[in-house]
């Protein structure tokens, strides 16, 4: 772990939130970055999609991708893609077509990214929707297991998990960067080995997680 | 200076966080309290009432996570009531005002200090000042609260709006507010004088009637506005305003009192505190009557003053001087202008004739420009305007520690002598920076020249004066104090140069303001030229004579005894000017509050509270021992946060203004010299409307009504209330007649700017069918392109037919409105109707012509029936015209391009025709790289803007091109259509090669092309271009990138970050700002914009009713971002290639066809891709285990199909993002 007292600069992560057209994504999204007492939000200016968040003590600042309303716009998915260094996949537990695109979606994103490791959240959107309910949460729940991402039942209706979604993504962008410096400064003196051990200890550890409403 | 900066910036301004619940999170109110600054504890007097709790309400503490956001902001109450009296034991000093609070009396408060004290207008009198909250209650009865919340938006409107503004005053619209939110008041018992209520009670009838009258008095003033303005009799439109704002004020006084009657009258057995003093006399409510003590208070010791001073030709000057001074204990003004600097009521009104005008509105504005300076540690005296406000500064801490010492029983010659050479010397300072405003701009000179010379005058004056005293006393050399007759004269000269600088001064910012502000180099050299230039006299011997300050001052006095010309004792230095640190060490000021308010009033020393002294301490962090002295003899008076005076009459006071650092520096002199405030900057204020910028909030809100201070000039609160209400019974039935109007209007909510942003369907309708003026245009648009978003048109038909019959109960503006109803059916069916969707409105709207308006209209009911007719069997509007008028009215771009243009040649050699023709007839089909980059770039743009300019206002309402495949939205799914087929298209062409040479040289053609468009501000095409060279699956053909050279690389790079969608497209939006059509911008970023807007806001919002009403904000924002869009619906005059446009639709339509079959397209380059170059063996991936069992296809890329039974997606079209 860094020290205490070293210096730690804001650190600043572009989270791209992706999901089926429908899901209420950019919900999500608006409640997220939307201070609720604002009265009229605004949508063009610079930092309409910019927040600051502290997770576990530390600043940082999220600056959120939606695609939201250029879904048409195929082409423009690979930049979005290369450029979010976080991913929440968004699905709405009404819709099971929702959730299977979620496949396609995370497909693309590990070969954009060139990199199973990226952090993802899984999120099963419309959770107050229950008696519409689709999409198995044991199911959800297997497949983001087995993606080693961690799932979140969330509404936006009714501001449940909005925050949390965006905090855990954040969270696991802070850790991998904290690995990354620490490798770097392993690097000079302990083996590798070590570190490969910590790393699946850690992610084992996020792997339990399941946050249900 | 030096000693001032290396202070901690912010040490004297940080107020510690008091009795008041603020509602924060843990973590900051942690933050809070291990603040260094923030252990004195600064709290109001000693309560009657417990606690303030109950002005705030806690939020609930849902601290989500660690998200700050989580916190609900306190509620701010814009009204309090005091539930006890209160009489501050200081009414007044030179820079706080205290307010003396009696049962009863309502306030309007602008923001409340940390520690329980908030800055308020008493309705009653208007005066501003600090007073206890916790001598108050909120006050918000459902009744008042349409009035209350109207008096807000007028004091809003009053006061941020610049007088000139024919258009907001010209409709009358912000009288209907006040009218509304009385009748609102009345509407439940008492709207008509035949109420058994109002029959019953007599003392319901009389408070009913008054506040009618008073109402009439509004109305009836504000007709005189509505001509002053016509006129353009810009002062007499001030006075007026400033008249209204008094009479809305008593307004809401009358109704408060009325409210009280009534309670009491309905629960007679129930004593109130309020009806207690009710129910001895109806015309002495809990309300004081305007005619309370407060204005006898003021002339008493102004007369007093009067009488003590001596010397004749001073007198009236003197008396007025104080007159003034008490005057505003009533109203504390925000001047910039401290104590000593308080004008007389005709300075005042000369200084706002001039530039207040126009000074009104830009209040903001002069302010920002102090804010824009850049921190005092940057040596930053170089921009004009923070000249002028140091020099200012410096000269009004000179003169008002030499009015205090004027005030002195003994004055010693050459400390006198100093004085006033230090004043003369920041005199002429200030005059050079004026004078170089004027060098600067001569056009200027003769705005300013006035004033200058007064100013000059004036300090001459002083100066004359002040010789003529010092060659007096060389008479008799043996005293060495100046008499006190002399300081009368001296006191008014000195008061002169005040008034004068002030004037001079808030003249020049106006210039700065007009001209821009400049930097300017002030080297003390040129100082003394220029002084020279304006105060000959001065300076004359003050060249050869170089003392220091500490020097000059004894010297000064032999030199006197020399020479009678007391010139040189008064004369310049020409070396740097004096920083008036060293001045305060010097000598301690005398208190100037003592000079200049009522002595006698002021108890000379009252038992220190303990919890006092430290509150003094911040104050001398910062700054220099005097303030200790100052501040020490302050601490009789109750602890307060103070409100800065320091503001000229135009600029205004904010208290949280962020800007602290150079302004406060010199704010900080003025708290040296005349022990007036440090602003509370720092600290936090909760202000009303927090929500918003506070910053804009405080300052457009913080001018106390001037007539106020000035009671000569305005008509004083009883006049306004006695001499009108006996005279105009008549007056009276007119708003009677205008309040039984039945009306929306209470349930409208507005903005800052006036505008509509929110409202239930009648109060819209109301709206769109106003008698009084022509509805605001991008109101209308909006309502018409947006309205079958929060209602049907079948309601919206009934809505209007409810308009139509409910307002023939008021005669007087039944026909304009009547009129204007059927001018709103007439503009849907001609320009807006949509037939799939208001077909069913349709019989309703014939039944209304036939029956309703053709009893009244019978032409207009004729045409509206033809109308309907045609409507149903129209394709298309009858009558087209952009639907939401903000973008241009004309539809073609020969409104930009005249029509002589030439119109650019087609780049087209003959081969190049003839390929195609051989193409055409079944011959071999050309490539990209056949073509001129440029005529490509040109055929696209054509292609891509014919798609642009078909789409429709509705397609982009409500998401809808996002629902149901786009259905609805056939033309927004075109034209992404095409972008996506463009991108497809380049990555297809590059990826057909085998060759990499071949390769990197399509590459390289599109970077010409993705060019090409960016010239012609071709946006869209130029994202799709970009968009699929940075594609993965093109991006990794490292080999193929090798060969394409360095200087297109970089210029990809740069047409890249024009589209970047990074910062939200920021990039991207500052080109298209201010970007003159032709112009075709991503369709992308207009769709996310309105996606947001249209899940970003509500579509309903709470009025301060607690109505539940239509949130039209949203609607105007989805409007404005379709003007926008709209804007640059306008073709290209580019001329058309037939040929070659067919073989591009067919190259696209290719690319689409290929991929038909499988997998989507993205993946099926990327698989060429790999085929073209693979990757490296080491780099391979191990595959993924496939999320879906259903797995059957094998080898390396098996898992792009791994979900086959989702991926419909063909076209490139419909798959998920």
């Amino acid at each position: 772990m860094p020290s205490r007292f070293t210096y730690q600069p804001v650190r600043e992560y572009h989270v791209v939130v992706l999901g089926a057209g429908g899901v209420g994504k950019s919900c999500l999204t608006a409640q997220f970055v939307h201070n609720e007492w604002i009265e009229s939000y605004d949508p063009t200016i610079e930092d309409s999609y910019r927040t600051q968040v502290t997770v576990d003590g530390r600043q940082v600042v999220l600056e959120i991708l939606d695609t939201a309303g250029t879904d048409q716009f195929v082409a423009m998915r690979d930049l979005f893609l290369k450029s979010g260094q976080g991913f929440l996949l968004v699905f709405s537990i009404a819709s099971r077509s929702s959730f299977d695109e979620l496949a396609t979606l995370r497909e693309e994103i590990l070969r954009i990214k060139d990199d199973d490791t990226v952090p993802i959240v899984m999120v099963g959107n419309k959770a107050d929707l229950e008696d519409q309910r689709a999409v198995d949460r044991a199911r959800a729940f297997g497949v983001s297991r087995s993606w080693n991402a961690p799932y979140y039942e969330s509404s936006a209706r009714t501001r449940t998990n909005v925050d949390e979604v965006f905090i855990d993504l954040c969270r696991q962008l802070c850790r991998r960067e904290d690995m990354l410096e620490e490798r770097a400064r392993d690097d000079l003196g302990q083996k590798m080995s070590d570190e490969a051990a910590k790393k699946r200890r850690r992610r084992r550890r996020r792997k339990e997680k399941c946050v249900i409403l | 200076m030096a000693m001032l900066n290396s202070q901690p910036a912010r040490s004297s301004l940080q107020v510690a966080p008091l009795a008041i619940q603020k509602t924060r999170s843990n973590g900051s109110s942690v933050a809070d309290s291990s603040d260094p600054y923030s252990q004195s504890q600064i709290t109001p007097p000693a309560t009657p009432n417990g606690s303030q709790e109950d002005l705030y309400t806690q939020a609930q503490e849902h601290v989500q996570m660690e998200i700050e956001m989580a916190n609900e902001p306190p509620v701010f109450h814009n009204f309090l009531r005091a539930f006890y009296p209160f009489q501050p034991e200081n009414i007044v000093n030179d820079s706080t005002v205290t307010l003396p609070l009696n049962e009863g009396d309502v306030v309007l408060v602008h923001s409340i200090h940390t520690n329980g004290w908030a800055d308020g207008t008493l309705l009653v009198n208007g005066a501003r000042g600090w007073l206890p909250t916790n001598y108050c209650e909120a006050y918000d009865p459902d009744e008042m609260r349409s009035l209350l919340k109207a008096l807000l938006n007028f004091w809003d409107m009053m006061r941020a709006t610049c007088g000139n503004d024919s258009e907001m005053f010209g409709n009358q619209e912000f009288m209907k507010g006040i009218i509304a939110g009385v009748r609102y008041l009345l509407r439940t018992h008492c709207l008509t004088r035949e109420s058994p209520l109002v029959q019953q009670y007599d003392g319901l009838r009389r408070n009913r009637k008054s506040l009618l009258s008073e109402l009439s008095c509004l109305v009836k003033t504000a007709r005189r506005l509505h001509d002053a303005q016509r006129m353009g009799n810009v002062e007499e439109v001030n006075e007026v305003v400033d008249e209204m704002i008094l009479r809305a004020f008593k307004i809401v006084t009358k109704g408060v009192r009325f409210l009280d009657v009534l309670e009491e009258e309905r629960r007679p057995l129930v004593p109130t505190i309020a009806a207690i003093t009710a129910a001895e006399d109806n015309q002495v409510p809990p309300t004081p009557p305007a005619e309370s003590s407060n204005f006898d208070a003021g002339y008493g010791p102004a007369a007093d003053a009067g009488s003590r001073a001596e010397d004749d030709g001073e007198t009236a000057e003197r008396a007025q001087y104080a007159a003034s001074d008490v005057a505003r204990s009533l109203t504390p003004a925000e001047n910039r202008l401290s104590s000593v600097c308080t004008q007389n009521t005709n300075a005042r009104r000369l200084s706002q004739v001039g530039p207040l005008q126009i000074h009104r509105p830009s209040s903001t504005l002069s302010h920002r420009l102090s804010i824009a300076g850049p921190s005092p540690l940057a040596h930053s005296q170089n921009l004009v305007s923070e000249k002028l406000n140091a020099c200012h500064d410096i000269f009004l801490s000179h003169l008002g520690s030499f009015i205090g010492r004027l005030h002195l029983q003994s004055q010693s010659r050459p400390s006198l002598a100093r004085a006033v050479k230090q004043s003369a010397t920041s005199g002429g300072q200030l005059l050079v920076v004026v004078d170089v405003v004027c060098t600067h701009n001569a056009a200027v000179i003769d705005v300013l020249e006035q004033s200058r010379a007064a100013m000059y005058d004036r300090i001459q004056e002083l100066v004359h004066t002040a010789r003529d005293i010092l060659a007096n006393a060389t008479l008799d050399m043996e005293e060495d104090v100046i008499v006190p007759q002399d300081n009368g004269r001296l006191l008014g000269a000195a008061t002169g140069c005040v008034k004068a600088t002030g004037e001079c001064v808030a003249k020049t910012k106006w210039v700065i303001e007009r001209i821009g502000d400049f930097e300017f180099e002030f080297d003390n050299g040129s100082l003394g030229v220029n002084f020279d230039l304006s105060a000959l006299t001065l300076v004359r011997e003050e060249k050869d004579s170089k003392y220091c300050p500490s020097e000059s001052a004894s010297i000064a006095g032999s030199t006197v005894s020399e020479t009678p010309t007391a010139s040189t004792a008064i004369s310049v230095t020409s070396s740097a000017p004096v920083p008036s640190v060293v001045l305060s060490i010097d000598k301690p000021l005398p208190d100037v509050p003592q000079v200049t308010s009522p002595i006698t009033e002021q108890p000379v020393s009252h038992p220190l509270p303990s919890d006092s002294r430290p509150q003094s301490l911040p104050m001398r962090d910062r700054a220099s021992s005097v303030v200790q002295t100052a501040s020490y003899n302050r601490a009789d008076l109750p602890p307060l946060p103070r409100i800065s005076t320091a503001s000229l009459p135009m600029d205004t006071y904010s208290p949280l203004e962020p800007s602290s650092t150079n302004g406060s520096d010199f704010r900080s002199f003025r708290s040296e010299s005349m022990t007036a405030s440090s602003s509370g900057s720092g600290s936090t204020y909760l202000s009303r409307h927090s929500e918003s910028s506070i910053l804009s909030q405080t300052s457009t809100r913080a001018t106390t009504p001037d007539s106020t201070q000035a009671p000569r000039n305005q008509p004083s609160f009883s006049d306004l209330s006695t001499t009108e209400t006996t005279s105009q019974a008549e007056e009276v039935d007119d708003v009677e007649s205008r309040l039984i109007e039945k009306t929306f209007a209470h349930e409208l909510v507005f903005n800052k700017e006036g505008q509509v942003t929110g409202g239930s369907l009648p109060a819209l309708v109301e709206r769109l069918t106003t008698h009084e003026s022509t509805p605001d245009a991008m109101f209308v648009s909006t309502f018409y392109l947006t309205f079958r978003l929060f209602c049907t048109p079948t309601a919206l038909t009934q809505a209007l037919v409810e308009r139509f019959d409910y307002v023939g109960e008021s005669s007087t503006i039944a026909a304009p409105v009547r009129l204007r109803t059927y001018n709103v059916f007439k503009g849907w069916l001609e320009s807006h109707w949509r037939e799939e969707t208001d077909r069913e409105a349709l019989d309703l709207i014939k039944e209304f012509a036939q029956v309703k308006l053709a009893a009244i209209l019978p032409s207009a009911a004729k045409r509206l029936l033809d109308l309907a007719e045609k409507v149903s069997v129209a394709d298309g509007a009858l009558v087209p015209r952009f639907v939401s008028s903000m973008g241009k009215s004309g539809a073609t771009g020969t409104h930009y391009i005249p029509a002589e243009t030439l119109v650019p040649a087609p780049a087209m050699t003959r081969s190049q025709t003839n390929a195609l023709t051989a193409w055409k007839a079944g011959g071999s089909c050309p490539s990209i790289l056949d073509f001129d980059p440029l005529e490509i770039a040109r055929q696209l743009t054509i292609k891509q803007m014919s798609l642009f300019c078909s789409i429709l206002p509705e397609e982009l309402l409500g998401s809808k091109w996002t629902k149901l495949a786009g259905v609805g939205a056939p033309n927004v799914k075109a034209m992404s259509a095409f972008t996506t087929g463009l991108s497809n298209l380049v990555a297809d062409t590059i990826l057909q090669y085998d060759e990499v040479k071949k390769r990197a040289l399509v590459i390289k053609h599109w970077i010409k092309i993705a060019s090409q468009c960016s010239s012609l501000h071709n946006y869209d095409a130029l994202m799709a271009i970009t968009c699929a060279l940075t594609d993965t699956s093109i991006k990794r053909l490292k080999m193929t990138w090798d060969t394409v050279s360095v200087k297109r690389k970089e210029m990809l790079k740069s047409l890249q970050s024009t589209v970047d969608f990074n910062q939200n497209y920021k990039a991207l939006r500052a080109r298209l700002h201010d970007r003159v059509p032709p112009c075709l911008p991503f369709l992308g970023m207009f769709l996310t914009d309105l996606t947001f807007v249209d899940v970003g806001n509500p579509a309903t919002k709470t009025s301060d009713t607690g109505l539940v009403v239509i949130n039209f904000d949203k609607h105007t924002r989805t409007a404005k971002s379709i003007g926008e869009l709209q804007r640059f619906q306008i073709p290209y005059r580019l001329t058309e290639v037939a040929d070659l446009q067919e073989w591009l639709s067919s190259q696209i339509d290719r690319v689409r066809e290929k991929d038909k079959a499988g997998a989507n397209t993205q993946a099926s380059h990327y698989r060429k891709s790999l085929l073209l170059e693979p990757r490296e063996v080491q780099q391979l991936r191990t595959p993924v285990e496939p999320p879906t069992p259903a797995v059957t296809g094998s080898g390396m890329f098996a898992w792009m199909r791994s979900n086959s039974g989702t991926t419909t997606a063909t076209q490139g079209l419909s798959a998920p993002l």
